[in-house]
């Protein structure tokens, strides 16, 4: 049973902060995740114990269907939270269930449902891809015509005919990475976990990347969740995104709804001659200004009301205004807010 | 139990490794290289000190059993080794697959090895030293063989489980670890020259066993009543043992996200 996507997410936001409660038992099989108070410290030294925790109640649940952005500086616990998901890592506490699997007990025919792939991958050196993807359909049950079929198809989804005979040490990072988006199809997953899925590459293939993954969604109603650095990325592909720093989820919604929440206001860019006016920032209505670029950026509670003041204020400071743009903050604003 | 998923996840790792084999200069090294050195230095010191050809044939047997042993060991590690080293050791963790299926595969390829490794110094001996490896007889060199392979895939399952313990700091015990198996168990020389509470350790191989049944055969008294069966038994013991530490570190590593670590 999967949700339309982008529909009704607002059933699995019952573990967000300030988000109203809803009965638990009628949204259960509707979760793809189902995560609550997960916690995880990691110890190393000897003998001197030293202790990180890396997730400190970690709750979240999302709905099948679902491409869900987990966003946060870096050390701040997503990859741990993911790995805790995808059966790699074991919880110090809390209750995970994946696909209606606990990720503890079930961890085998949970292994089954899902995959992952990561921005950073590796895999052996003097494998040549289709031996690559060919191994890891055997790992996944396929044999003879099926995995060839297999094999095949996603040798053509990823665009890596070229390459097919290629040994893996030989390609670039970027056809890489299509080969570990690849392996993470082989079993064709009702789960997906992507890993900084874009880390690195050039802008067209990463734009080719994204792609790809929407398609995913669109064609197979796949669950994908997904990390990364890039608040475009998660702009563009998720339905949600949960904020994760220091090891707890500061804030989940779509990217309008934390806009909201935080109150960025919005963004007045000015091009002034001269080009820096200090005072504005003392105006009525303007949040903070930034100069940057030639351009001083102010962050206002209103645009409607407050840029015919500014533009009356600077006309009567005898500033010239030379070009004016109004925008809304993006998700990139909400980060560095909720990363400070 | 399923069986055909159990033979594909057996498989997968199988030509995995094969493939891996086939490819690297490093495999080439210990399959040719090293065993043929081993053999050709050590027959010749038996003729320098001018030992009987019973003697010589002792001390033969412990060469070829050195490289039959070390090689397949060596490969049953590559089970975990080669995601070390590729830093993809995630990828087989997540899928639905056992460590059974790991250390199988990579132990068939072993024993395909070790089996050519055999063949050849077994050509290389008779040919250069005058040593008949069929001498006594198929069924004894078949116990022998299949000794040295219990044997290899106890130490490589036991590397295996250090090595997902400790991570890359252990990859030594993949080349340390066989060699002190075997220089306990009388590669050279009968248990009995040993000191009393290192035999007594030697007692506890199964490897010595098979030694022992495989050079009564060329004329040295036996030592063990019922050798075959007791290097059988420990050999089963052993790789329980074995089997069930690779487990238990493969759950620790699970708890302290070692498994991430020795990954991308």
């Amino acid at each position: 049973m999967a949700l339309p996507p982008g529909g009704t997410l607002a059933a699995a936001q019952r573990h967000s902060p300030g988000a109203n409660m809803i009965p638990m038992v009628s949204f259960t099989g509707m979760l793809a995740i189902d995560a609550r108070d997960v916690v995880k410290t990691f110890r190393s030294g000897w003998p001197r114990r030293r202790e990180t925790p890396a997730l400190q109640g970690v709750s979240l649940a999302v709905p099948r269907g679902a491409i869900f952005g987990l966003l946060g500086p870096n050390g701040a616990g997503k990859t741990t939270f993911l790995s805790i998901l995808a059966t790699l890592l074991v919880p110090d506490g809390g209750s995970v269930r994946v696909l209606g699997h606990d990720v503890v007990r079930e961890a085998g025919a949970l292994r089954r449902r899902l995959n992952m792939a990561s921005g950073r991958p590796s895999f052996l050196w003097s494998l040549r891809v289709g031996e690559i993807l060919a191994f890891y359909g055997r790992l996944y049950g396929l044999a003879g015509a099926p995995l060839r079929r297999r094999v095949d198809e996603l040798i053509e989804l990823c665009e890596l005919g070229p390459h097919r005979r290629v040994l893996y040490s030989e390609l670039s990072t970027g056809l890489k990475q299509r080969v570990a988006l690849a392996k993470s199809l082989v079993n064709d997953p009702e789960l997906l976990f992507l890993d900084e899925p874009t880390l690195g590459l050039d802008p067209d293939i990463s734009v080719r990347m994204r792609r790809h993954i929407a398609e995913l969604r669109r064609d197979r109603a796949m669950t994908i969740v997904l990390t990364t650095h890039y608040m475009r990325e998660a702009e563009e592909l998720c339905d949600e995104v949960a904020f994760i720093k220091a090891g707890r989820i500061l804030a989940r919604g779509t990217s309008g709804e934390l806009k909201r929440r935080i109150r960025l206001g919005e963004v007045i860019a000015l091009r002034l001659d001269p080009p820096t006016a200090a005072w504005l920032a003392e105006a009525p209505g303007v949040l903070r200004c930034v100069a940057a670029d030639g351009w001083v950026e102010c962050t206002v509670d209103e645009a409607e009301k407050r840029l015919p003041e500014l533009l009356r204020a600077l006309h009567v400071e005898g500033v010239v205004v030379r070009n004016v743009q109004v925008r809304e903050p993006d998700l990139e604003d909400v980060f560095v807010e909720l990363a400070r | 139990m399923n069986w055909r998923a159990e033979l594909l996840g057996v498989e997968a790792v199988l030509v995995r490794n094969a493939l891996m084999a086939s490819r690297n200069v490093f495999f080439f090294f210990e399959l040719l290289f090293w065993p043929i050195v081993g053999v050709l230095s050590i027959g010749l010191m038996t003729r320098f000190l001018r030992l009987s050809p019973e003697q010589a044939s002792f001390v033969l047997v412990g060469t070829i059993a050195l490289s039959v042993v070390n090689v397949c060991q060596l490969e049953v590690a590559y089970a975990v080794l080669l995601d070390v080293w590729s830093k993809s050791m995630k990828h087989q963790f997540l899928a639905p697959i056992g460590i059974r299926h790991l250390t199988l595969g990579s132990w068939v390829v072993g024993m395909v090895r070790g089996t050519a490794i055999f063949a050849l110094l077994a050509l290389l001996g008779w040919w250069a030293f005058g040593f008949d490896v069929l001498r006594p007889g198929w069924l004894a060199l078949g116990a022998f063989l299949l000794g040295c392979f219990l044997n290899a895939w106890v130490v490589g399952v036991a590397v295996c489980a250090l090595i997902t313990l400790f991570g890359n700091r252990a990859e030594a015990f993949a080349w340390a670890s066989v060699n002190l198996v075997l220089v306990l168990a009388g590669i050279y020389y009968p248990v009995s020259v040993l000191p009393e509470p290192v035999a007594t350790v030697a007692r506890a191989i199964p490897l010595t066993y098979f030694l022992d049944a495989y050079r009564a055969s060329f004329g040295f008294a036996s030592e063990f009543a019922a050798p075959v069966a007791t290097g059988l038994a420990l050999s089963a013991l052993y790789a329980a043992l074995a089997h069930w530490a690779f487990l238990a570190a493969v759950g620790r590593a699970r708890r302290t996200g070692l498994l991430l670590k020795m990954s991308e």
